[in-house]
């Protein structure tokens, strides 16, 4: 299957390698900005539209995305550096990658690798490293 | 002396034994009836509305609306007792709307309907399938809500669970429907692989053609042998996807080719077809998990004329057991609305007030009778409910805040009767001009048949009311007949047990000998100081009748100066509103539930919600507004509700529309930003409306309409205070028109319905039939669709094949099963789609909505300010567009508007109340004409009622209330009021003339004498009414009773004895 990935960011938003917060304290109160928990190291990548034949499509990894029974879910990084899930719509894949038929837009960063451990409202912190990706 | 009709009662029943009997027995019936008798928020409003869909399959709008809507709508309006009728034209279908007058009987309209229409089915255009009738009730609205979530199940598990749980409470008595909302069903899907498809030469319409032959089984009669009848049946139905698999669909070569080697058969969870989640918010109980989660709605609506209190008790029984059994750990089922517990917390709120209610008038009584007199009267209150509830029992009426208001608001009226007739045995015990008991028949006849006009004065003012028409009537008419019902009795009470309990409570005081002389007493002294100067000095009298005109002349000049603003109903303080948010038509199932996420993500941090249930792809539980807005119909991919639980009242200062208001902007906010429209939507005090302020614009085109709908629009969005502006037209979507090759189609042997039938399997997916198992409890559909994969775009469907019929069709060479790319066939053309036609009356229209909250609160103003905007509006042919208030426009030729929304009903309940005003007015003059036989004395007594404009005006302002619906009721019934006061006042002149007394000398004394009723009396209507006040609906009955009853008490007295001496003057002299 031919298809001309034309750019790829991965934005490293590591820094400290701290624990994943909220993972071992599960529930505490309804706290709706987690502020006080320590930032996240996580992976992610921007979302940029793709050229195939038939026409532009938004591709993520196949490792970013998590299920809920039928639901296929993503996470986010926010304006504000907080993660929060959004419920995806996937088509077929290509390579290693699925195509996203809903609930995305173009330019969103996401993360790259999803681990049981993330959490929603938890604050990333981001250090860019640009890593241009052309072809495979 | 000659006993009247209540003297003669009187009589009767002062010393006998019947009479505490009757009443320990009235008392008895009244606790029943207070039990017995259903319980529910709203009061019972039959509103026969009924929703027609018809599928006109493949049509346009366009089409839609000319075949079928209009010829429904032509045949629909002969019907007798309908009001309106509404349709929307979409493409392939229609929903038409009928709705009959208020209080037309549900059932017969819905035979009317049903025999209308299919007098005239044999009209419509071949293609227009079978008609689904739908009525909507308020019965329709669940009580209960239960939220399943998980933070391990996924959405297909919990709706599971729900059914299981459903099916379960179903059994329960009483129960109305039981729906859930949100979850996956279970499906067998069959998923087609378009390459072994086009392999082993299959098409999509052969599988479901065999499927559907392969799921069958029947009875196919009995042998009889040696005495015995043995049953014959064949084939067997698909019971699991294994069965599913093993249909033969076709040959390929010599070996059948199964479903399983051209599809994938999965049975597990449908597609995703809604996203519903479930989360506590900054206001939850302590401990709550945060976050959210996929949640599952099982609703509960109850059965007409049931307690929706003990339903609801009766359900969370139930699944508290089940928790043991059918629900699993990790799933939590959470109470998100319980219209039972909202009921019963409002009926005993009432209830309470009530009771707060007939204390304080005791106390006052009390005050000016001493204690027993206040047990005389404080007994009387309890039987005359007691009858009244029974009554209610009796006439099918629910508890509910309106009949429960009803008692409030008669509390402070109905103890009058007691109060005049023991304040006046009292006054004569306290005279020792004869023995007890003559002297208690003596007080009765003397005040007894001025009290039964007085009564039916009061009656006369309040029944009138029954007669307002359109919705708000039978949510006003328990009042009227509530209060008239207790009336009558509190009448019988004050003729029958006042007398009873007031001759063995009230005590002569022993000792004094004194000759009772009316001239020492306190009231004698002070009115003859009052009154005297007015009457003496013709100047004196002209300057005070000149002061009470300026201030009631100012009192009314606060209502255009906007310092009192008019207003249906204010809003109440509830415990939920809902977000209802419209993507434009054609945006993504995701892209909704995204929005609608981060728009419940900031509700989440508003400190007075508790938690918050969010709804894409389905619709949230309806409630009463949905009723009449057709929410329930929202089920597109572009639609969310969010419901918005908040703290139970007492928990919280804000009351529900402020915090509506409050957070009115951050959610339009998140809304802008992907161009989303976002509303808040609150439980309506009233009768739900389409929208507070609805613009209707007709035209001759629909380009035309659209146009000056988008003018006004903006025209809303402009002014301030209009908020949450929307109109009934969908945003431009995107279509793929597949035109079909007519003459390549036919050379190859397929038909367009073939094409049609597979390109919907493909890409909608279509039904088989039914998997049958015994276990399931929903219907296991078995689906045939392609993957979502292999749907994306276009190009899929160039991989789709349609068979050949064949030579068979006569128009093709080929043989047979010929496999024909359907790309080969169709042509693709882009276009937008059609827009929904929405229909009036018969007139097409289109709606501009919207709400008014903050600036002004009452659309009215809104309007009127917005007229001199739309007036200016260019329009083409260059006249004027004059927005209409009351009537629809008489020709389409020109483009038009009307108001209509809020305002209707406004305009409705205010023209009907006037009207009742006005028939008050007339009853009481003609009571009072038949009474003191004098056309002129009336004219007089009725000099109180335009005084109590002086109080209720300025006291709304004093409150800033608006003056409402409610305002004017109590307008209207202390008219009743006060004109009883100037019966009693004139009545007392009049029998001290008829003794020899002087006019002066009468009208003073009369003053003197009757200023205890009178001030009791009113006092008992103002303190009984203070109660009311806390009350957001029925403030602006409080304040009109309370400050028209104060100002127009004060001014009676000193007003009328002056008006009806300078009249009397001049008739007496010569």
């Amino acid at each position: 299957m031919s298809m001309d990935i034309k750019k790829r960011f991965v934005l490293l938003l590591a820094a400290i390698p701290l624990l994943v917060a909220g993972c071992s304290s599960q529930e505490q109160g309804p706290k709706i900005g987690r502020s006080q928990e320590p930032p996240v190291a996580v992976e992610s990548i921007t979302v940029l539209a793709h050229q195939t034949d038939g026409g532009e499509v938004l591709l993520v990894p196949a490792t970013a995305i998590f299920r809920k029974g039928e639901l296929s879910g993503i996470y986010v990084v926010g304006a504000d550096n907080r993660l929060s899930v959004r419920w995806i719509s996937t088509g077929r894949s290509i390579n290693n990658n699925l195509v996203v038929l809903g609930g995305l837009d173009k330019g969103e960063i996401v993360v790259g690798t999803y681990s049981p451990a993330l959490q929603e409202g938890v604050t990333v912190i981001k250090r860019v490293t640009a890593e241009d990706q052309t072809n495979e | 002396m000659n006993d009247g009709i209540a003297g003669k009662l009187a009589k009767q029943f002062i010393n006998s034994k019947i009479t505490p009997l009757l009443m320990v027995a009235s008392l008895l019936v009244g606790i029943m009836a207070t039990f017995m008798t259903p319980r529910e928020e709203e009061p019972q409003i039959v509103v026969p509305m009924v929703d027609l869909y018809i599928p006109y399959p493949g049509a346009t709008p366009a089409e839609v609306e000319s075949r079928v809507a209009k010829p429904v709508e032509r045949t629909l309006t002969e019907i007798p007792g309908v009001d309106y009728v509404y349709s929307t034209s979409m493409p392939d279908f229609a929903v038409v709307t009928v709705r009959y007058k208020v209080g037309e009987d549900a059932e017969k309209s819905m035979v009317k309907l049903w025999s209308t229409l299919m007098k005239n089915m044999d009209k419509m255009p071949s293609g227009v399938q079978f008609p689904l009738m739908k009525k909507v009730s308020i019965d329709d609205v669940p009580v209960l809500n239960l939220t399943f979530w998980s933070k391990t199940k996924d959405p297909f598990e919990l709706r599971k669970t729900a059914v299981e749980v459903a099916d379960e409470l179903k059994k329960i008595k009483n129960i109305g429907d039981v729906d859930i909302k949100g979850g996956l069903k279970r499906q067998v899907k069959i998923v087609l692989n378009k390459e072994k498809l086009r392999q082993f030469n299959v098409s999509p319409l052969q599988i479901t053609r065999q499927v559907q032959m392969a799921n069958s089984q029947m009875t196919a009669g009995d042998f009889k042998q040696m005495n015995q009848e043995i049953i014959v049946r064949s084939g067997r139905f698909l019971e699991n996807a294994g069965d599913v698999g093993n249909i033969v669909v076709g040959i390929y070569g010599a070996s059948p080719v199964y479903l399983r080697d051209v599809a994938s058969v999965v049975d597990g969870p449908e597609e995703v077809s809604n996203y519903n989640f479930f989360g506590w918010a900054a206001a939850a109980p302590h401990g709550s998990a945060s976050g959210e989660y996929p949640a599952v709605t099982l609703t509960v609506a109850k059965r007409q004329g049931s307690d929706a209190s003990k339903l609801a008790d009766k359900v969370l029984a139930r699944v508290a057991d089940l928790k043991k059994s059918s629900i699993p750990a990790g799933v939590t089922v959470s109470e998100t609305r319980n219209y039972g517990a909202t009921a019963t917390d409002k009926v005993s709120t009432l209830l309470e007030h009530l009771l707060m209610a007939v204390v304080a008038v005791t106390v006052v009584v009390g005050f000016f009778l001493g204690w027993r007199g206040a047990l005389v009267v404080l007994a009387s209150v309890p039987i005359t409910f007691a009858l009244t509830l029974l009554i209610y029992y009796l006439l099918d009426y629910s508890l509910n805040r309106v009949t429960l208001f009803a008692l409030i608001f008669v509390t402070g009226i109905v103890v009058d009767d007691s109060i005049i007739i023991a304040e006046n045995i009292h006054r004569h015990f306290a005279m020792k001009r004869q023995p007890k008991l003559q002297a208690a028949i003596t007080a009765i006849n003397e005040v007894g048949n001025p009290t039964i006009l007085a009564t039916f004065t009061v009656i006369a003012a309040v029944l009138p009311m029954v007669f307002v028409s359109g919705l708000m009537g039978p949510y006003m008419s328990p009042m009227p007949i509530g209060a008239s019902l207790a009336m009558i009795f509190s009448l019988l009470v004050a003729l029958i047990a006042t007398p009873w309990l007031s001759f063995r409570l009230l005590k002569t005081e022993e000792g004094h000998q004194e000759e009772y002389d009316i001239t020492k007493t306190g009231y004698y002294k002070l009115f003859n100081k009052i009154l005297s100067p007015f009457i003496e000095s013709s100047f004196k009298r002209w300057v005070a009748f000149g002061v009470v005109g300026l201030m009631l002349v100012g009192a009314i000049a606060l209502v255009p100066l906007k310092a009192v603003q008019m207003k249906m109903l204010p809003f109440d303080n509830k415990n939920e509103f809902q977000v209802i948010i419209d993507m434009p038509e054609g945006t993504a199932l995701e892209q909704t539930a995204r929005v609608t996420k981060e728009i419940s993500a900031y509700l989440k941090t508003v400190p007075e919600v508790s938690s918050y249930q969010y709804y894409v792809g389905t619709n949230a539980p309806i409630n009463f507004n949905g009723l009449v807005r057709h929410y329930y119909l929202r089920q597109a991919k572009n639609m969310g509700d969010i419901q918005v639980n908040l703290v139970p009242k007492d928990e919280r200062k804000a009351q529900s529309h402020d915090i509506a208001k409050k957070v009115r902007a951050g959610v339009q906010q998140i809304a802008m930003r992907y161009n989303a429209n976002a509303k808040i939507v609150e439980i309506p005090p009233g009768p739900p409306v389409l929208s507070t302020l609805v613009a209707e614009i007709y035209g001759p085109t629909q380009e035309q309409q659209i146009a000056l709908a988008k003018q006004v629009k903006k025209v809303f969005e402009e002014t301030p205070g209009v908020v949450d502006v929307d109109w009934m037209v969908e945003a431009d979507q995107k279509v793929y028109n597949l035109v079909i090759n007519k003459e390549r189609a036919a050379f190859r042997g397929v038909t367009a319905e073939q094409i049609a039938q597979t390109l919907r399997m493909s890409l909608a997916g279509m039904d088989v039939g039914v998997l049958h198992t015994d276990k399931e409890l929903e219907p296991v559909m078995i689906q045939v669709r392609l993957p979502q994969s292999d749907r994306t775009s276009l190009q899929d469907l160039s991989g789709i094949f349609v068979q050949s019929q064949g030579m068979g069709t006569l128009t093709t060479r080929l043989r047979a099963g010929e496999m024909i790319p359907l790309s080969e066939l169709v042509k693709i053309e882009e276009k937008i789609q059609d827009k929904s036609i929405y229909r009036k009356d018969l007139r097409r229209v289109v709606y501009v909505t919207a709400d008014v909250a903050g600036a002004t609160e009452s659309p009215v103003y809104a309007m009127l300010d917005m007229d001199k905007k739309i007036e200016k509006l260019k329009v083409p042919g260059g006249y004027s567009v004059s927005p209409l208030y009351t009537a629809s426009p008489t020709s389409e030729d020109q483009l038009s508007m009307k108001w209509d929304g809020e305002w209707q009903i406004t305009f409705e309940v205010f023209r009907d109340l006037g009207t009742a005003f006005a028939v008050v007015l007339v009853i009481i003059y003609l009571l009072i004409i038949g009474w003191f036989q004098s056309f002129k004395t009336p004219l007089i007594m009725m000099i109180a009622i335009p005084l109590s404009l002086v109080g209720i005006i300025p006291g709304h302002m004093l409150h800033g209330a608006f003056f409402t619906a409610t305002s004017m009721i109590g307008m209207i019934a202390l008219a009743g009021i006060m004109v009883r006061n100037s019966v009693l006042l004139i009545d007392f002149i009049q029998i001290r003339r008829a003794e020899g007394a002087d006019l002066k000398q009468a009208v003073i004394e009369s003053a003197a004498v009757r200023t205890r009723p009178i001030v009791l009396t009113s006092g008992a209507v103002v303190i009984g009414s203070i109660v009311m006040l806390f009350d957001p609906i029925f403030q602006g009955l409080a304040i009109s009773l309370i400050w028209g009853g104060i100002l127009s008490t004060i001014l009676t007295l000193v007003v009328v004895p002056i008006v009806y001496y300078i009249v009397e003057k001049k008739s007496a002299k010569p």
